[in-house]
């Protein structure tokens, strides 16, 4: 078990890690991670730091359980996602565009084969995160329909 | 006499009403149908004779004794559908909540041992809040009954679930043993528990149908094969299912005057499958091209899209699709194209209907998502389902067909009767990229100029082996054709089968990779 310090708006929190077996069984219950005593700087009060407005919500306070499966990297609820990693080998749409459901907004060369990537639903283009030559992973967001 | 007939009258008119009119109107504002609605949409009007129609619970507990239960909110009986006899339960919402009673049960018991005995399908139509719990354990042994009765059938006689309502817990097993799932959006909802317990227990926030509704099903689960926007579409999809299907494991799947697919289709067929092994066309053209007047009933095609399966004609005769489908992920397999293709092969080997299978997949999908989910012993069902077969197997390579993923789609080599292959067919050990790092690593790399000499390379080798005509020399191919010859190639294949005999071993059953 491991302690830091960390300093979050000048609010200073102490923090225990603790390192987890392969299997990733935790041994003790988990200790929440709590506010120490904010610290009176002792600096002069021009340069103290602002304490946050709101006192920060002790998130993880609440026994939660363990295994709620978190995203990664989350993609937004409009975007459309990689379903291969591969190479972007054209964008056939720009921001701004309405586009129809099912119409191919890009190609994406993985597995050998020039993928097309469809609209999941009708709308319009409101970001577009890849050129062509980019690389994909698994699930990155190629662009964004609202 | 007459004394007894108005009673007789007056017992039935009660019975059939059901919930009475009240909750019959609250079935028709929420857009579903009524139980004994359901049924007059299956089966041929005029047909249905209805069994147990006095059957009513015998549960005194928790004010059970008050209860009125007509037909213990389950219709059931047998009826014929296009001229043939099946067997039918349907549950009745408006009673008790369709909920499952030891009686209701006992009914539903009753239409399956006959089906069984009597070698005709069986259709369950679900609406049913689920266990009636003031009876206890004898409900729940009612379900357990249901689920055993499934089993002993399965592979007997076709068996379809039809989910317009409610199914929730322990009555979603009974579908799910079943050989297709037919859903009403908005209407059928199936899960093992709902959003309340789920909310409670990992804090995760979802409605019913999200959880369990049509769409959920069709797209994410791979738990219903066919969805439709209302119940009316939903019977007369069902009713063209069972066109395919024969009544039992040892009668012929149903025959009909043969059809040629649209006109054009021979000549359209030289032109779908891209020479360019790098571009993506859809597998169903090729389907609809060669099947009798164009028309091919795709199963689960919104899951593991990757993979299409299906029923159509040929000559008249009901066969098995199954093809690759390069425009999503590549034609790649993976984890839910396997469990969706074994599982049809499977139904179509039960039910004696020859399998068709379009090749072109450049493998197993790569990746730890796969890997970690088990690819390898779903993979191997594929392999499995395939090899156990015993129906006519006709194989068609349209363009890839590369090492272990080559194997397990239907080859020579799992015992396919045919293999049929296009010019632009590639059989290989792997594709010409990956073989020519192997093969010519000591080439490449003593090369001046390493990248121009693996592109000559890689050339080489798509040259020399990247053909149908290497697995043809070696016979994995029997016969390399035009396109255009594809119908009356499969045809005569097929044709070529019909009487066809294989025999194995005798034991109690194997053991698929589940």
């Amino acid at each position: 078990m491991r302690r830091f310090r960390i300093t979050v708006n000048g609010l200073a929190y102490e923090v225990e890690v603790e390192e987890l077996a392969s299997d990733g069984a935790v041994v003790a219950p988990e200790p929440a991670v709590q506010p120490a005593a904010p610290q009176t700087q002792s600096r002069s009060a021009a340069a103290a730091p602002q304490p946050p407005a709101a006192a920060p919500a002790p998130a993880a306070a609440e026994p939660r359980p363990k295994s709620v499966p978190q995203q990664a990297a989350p993609a937004g609820a409009g975007a459309v996602t990689a379903p291969l990693p591969g190479a972007v080998l054209d964008v056939k749409v720009k921001v701004g565009d309405t586009v129809k459901e099912g119409q191919v907004l890009a190609i994406l060369e993985a597995m050998k084969m020039e993928n097309e990537i469809t609209a999941p639903r009708a709308g319009k283009v409101s970001a577009v995160h890849v050129r062509p030559g980019s690389a994909v992973g698994l699930g990155d967001a190629i662009l964004e329909i609202e | 006499m007459s004394d007894r007939l108005q009673d007789l009258a007056a017992r039935r008119k009660k019975a059939m009403a059901g919930g009475g009119p009240k909750r019959m109107e609250r079935q028709h504002q929420l857009g579903k149908w009524t139980a004994r609605e359901r049924i007059a949409a299956l089966f041929d009007p005029g047909t249905f004779v209805e069994l147990d129609l006095f059957t009513t619970h015998r549960s005194t507990l928790f004010g059970m004794d008050k209860a009125d239960a007509p037909a213990d909110g389950v219709v059931t009986g047998y009826g014929a559908v296009d001229g043939r006899l099946m067997y039918a339960f349907a549950q009745d919402f408006t009673v008790l909540g369709g909920s499952l009673g030891e009686m209701h049960a006992g009914k539903i018991h009753k239409v399956q041992d006959l089906a069984l005995k009597s070698g005709a399908p069986i259709i369950g139509i679900a609406d049913s809040g689920g266990a009636r719990i003031q009876e206890g354990i004898d409900a729940l042994n009612g379900y357990g009954e249901i689920f055993r009765r499934n089993t002993l059938a399965s592979g007997v006689v076709p068996q379809i679930s039809v989910i317009v309502g409610p199914a929730a817990g322990g009555a979603v097993y009974s579908p799910a043993i079943t050989d297709f799932v037919l859903m009403a959006e908005g209407i059928g909802q199936m899960y093992i528990t709902g959003p309340q317990v789920i909310e409670s227990v990992t804090g995760e926030k979802v409605t019913h149908e999200e959880l369990g509704g049509a769409h959920t099903h069709a797209h994410r689960s791979g738990n219903a094969h066919l969805t439709f926007a209302t119940e009316a579409e939903l019977f007369l999809g069902l009713r063209r299912l069972l066109r395919y299907i024969p009544s039992n494991n040892t009668a012929q799947p149903p025959q009909m005057e043969p059809q040629e697919p649209p006109s054009g289709s021979a000549e359209r067929l030289r032109g779908i499958v891209p020479a360019d092994a790098n571009k993506p066309y859809d597998v169903r053209d090729v389907i609809h091209s060669m099947v009798d007047g164009g028309d091919f009933l795709e199963l689960q095609p919104e899951f593991a899209r990757n993979l299409v399966i299906g029923f159509g004609r040929v000559e008249g005769h009901p066969v098995a699709m199954i093809g690759n489908q390069p425009k999503v992920l590549a034609g790649c397999l993976d984890i839910d194209a396997s469990d969706k293709l074994a599982r049809f092969v499977r139904f179509a080997d039960a039910f004696s209907i020859p399998l068709v299978t379009f090749v072109d997949t450049p493998g197993y999908l790569p990746g730890t998502k796969q890997e970690y989910g088990g690819i390898i012993r779903h993979g191997a069902k594929v392999l499995y389902a395939y090899s156990e077969a015993t129906v006519p197997k006709v194989s068609i390579i349209l363009r890839k067909a590369y090492g272990g993923a080559y194997l397990a789609m239907c080859s020579r080599s799992l015992g396919a009767d045919a293999v049929l292959a296009f010019p632009t067919a590639e059989v290989a050990v792997m594709g010409p990229d990956g073989a020519a790092n192997i093969i010519f690593r000591g080439e490449i790399d003593s090369a001046k100029d390493a990248v121009a000499e693996r592109k000559r390379l890689v050339e080489t080798y798509r040259a020399e082996f990247a053909s149908p005509y290497i697995a043809a020399a070696h016979g994995y191919v029997d016969q390399v054709i035009d396109p255009a010859e594809l119908r009356p190639a499969v045809a005569r294949a097929l044709w070529a089968m019909r009487h066809k005999r294989e025999e194995r071993p005798p034991k109690k059953h194997g053991n698929i990779p589940l």
